[in-house]
Order: structure tokens, then sequence, then C-alpha cells
């Protein structure tokens, strides 16, 4: 497994390479009965009442929590383009977007996942962002050194 | 807007995110919070209001000098919200390669 995760406001950027071919890890991510297998921590299930997948298709979905606590969440799928991409918006809150890409790894697929926190959130912010986060890098950490001297 | 939408979405700019900071440093006027980032002092201004809105800082009450303090407990709950999303992504794509190795394994990629 290869995976980096970086949190900056007001975005999440992360990738994750995985062994699988592209075409199988589309599928895990856009067939309902296969997605179910895996959304959600160790411990959570997830009923899915409406999945259309398509551009501004919704996505109506529950979480169980292992506690019986139930999440409802309401998504739209803005943007898909066929084995490259999936955009997700969530419709709060708080409101963001996901943008899913998919690429080939060698024999595997690497997924980039960018979650952009604003409601002008869209993919141009999205493939700019990476960069945003990079750049915020040094500013989080003069965040983090400010908010442990206050703690 | 709920408050944590409206404290991302103050923080969804690089120049806001650079002046909180610039802030994390100590207090400063305005026409120092202009100085790097080459901006009009009204360019700042702004973006002081919008960060003022969010409860991101805080703002004298002298007229001339108007010095800007950061507040931290809305950074304090995006960053534990934040956390906690990046937790549940984490499990969840540790998930879907288990999952991936099943159906390779079954060999059914159909």
């Amino acid at each position: 497994m290869t995976g980096t995760a970086t949190a900056n406001f007001p975005e999440i950027f992360s990738t994750r390479v995985l062994s699988a071919p592209l075409a199988l890890v589309w599928q895990a991510w856009t067939e309902p009965e296969k997605i179910v297998q895996w959304w959600g921590p160790d411990g959570f299930t997830t009923t899915i009442d409406k999945m259309d997948f398509r551009e501004g298709g919704e996505w109506i979905f529950t979480m169980h929590g292992p506690d019986g606590t139930d999440y409802p969440n309401h998504k739209i799928f803005t943007e898909i383009l066929h084995l490259q991409r999936i955009v997700l918006l969530h419709d709060g809150p708080p409101r963001h977007s996901m943008t899913i890409t998919f690429e080939p790894h060698g024999t595997g697929t690497k997924i980039t996942m960018l979650h952009f926190f604003d409601s002008r959130g869209d993919y141009d912010l999205a493939v700019i962002g990476h960069g945003a986060v990079e750049g915020a890098l040094q500013h989080l950490a003069r965040l983090d050194a400010f908010l442990e001297s206050t703690g | 807007m709920d408050s944590l939408s409206t404290t991302l979405a103050a923080l969804a700019d690089p120049t806001r995110r650079a002046i909180l900071a610039r802030l994390a440093l100590g207090e400063s006027t305005v026409t120092e919070l202009a100085e790097p980032f080459r901006m009009s002092l009204p360019a700042v201004s702004k973006h002081l209001k919008v960060l003022e809105r969010a409860g991101l800082i805080i703002r004298g009450r002298e007229a001339q000098w108007r010095p800007c303090k950061l507040e931290a407990a809305p950074l304090r709950d995006v960053a534990a919200w934040l956390e906690g999303y990046r937790a549940f992504w984490e499990a969840s794509l540790d998930r879907l390669e288990a999952y991936l190795t099943e159906l390779q394994t079954k060999g059914d990629t159909k």
C-alpha cells in the first residue's frame, strides 16, 4: 500500500495506489452492490436508497455506525468521466465537493481524492488545489504551533 | 450556512490563510498585514472582514489602529472535524483495498 494524505484548510488531498486494475477499481466505486462493501470505516455498514450514477444524478444513502447511530448522506454526481474522474457534491454540512481521479499505475491503479470545502468548490479548483495545499503546509505548521501554545 | 461551512469558506482563500499564519505570530495592524502581500489596504480590509465574520479574528476598538488578533476556537473545530474526515477516508480506502484483493482472488471482474 502506498498512500499519502494531507489535511489543510480547506482541502484534504489524498492519494492511494491500489494493486487492482483500473476497471475493477472503477466498478468498486460506481456499482452500488460493490461500493457498500467498503464504504466507511470498520464496523460501519451502508444502505443505499438511490444511486443514480450519471451527471446530475443523486446518491442518497445512510451509514450505520457500530454504535447504532445513523448518518444520512445526500450527494450529487456533478461530473463523470468514464474510467477517469468522478466529482461529487456533498450537500452539507459542511457543503463540499470531492474529486476522485483514477489513473493506471503499473498494473495497478492510482486514485487521487481532493476534497474542497467551499460552495465555489468545483473541478477547476480541484486541479489547482494540489499546489495550494503544498503552499499552505508551512502556514499550517505555524498554525499548529500557535494552537499548541494557546492550548 | 452552518458555522463549520462559514469557517471553511473563509479559509478557502490562500491570502486569508496567510493572514492567519501571520497573526499566529502576534497581533498586527492592517498596514503591517498588507505589507507582505503587496495588496492595497482596502483589499486587505475586505479579507479581514470575511475573517472577522467567520469569528477567526478579533479586531481592536481603537479607530486608528484596530489591531487584529487571531481567534483559535473555530480553527480547533475545523481541525477536529478535518481529522475525523481524514480518518474516515483512510479507513474506507483500507477496506477498499482489502475488498479489491478479495474480488481479484475470486476472479470476479465482470
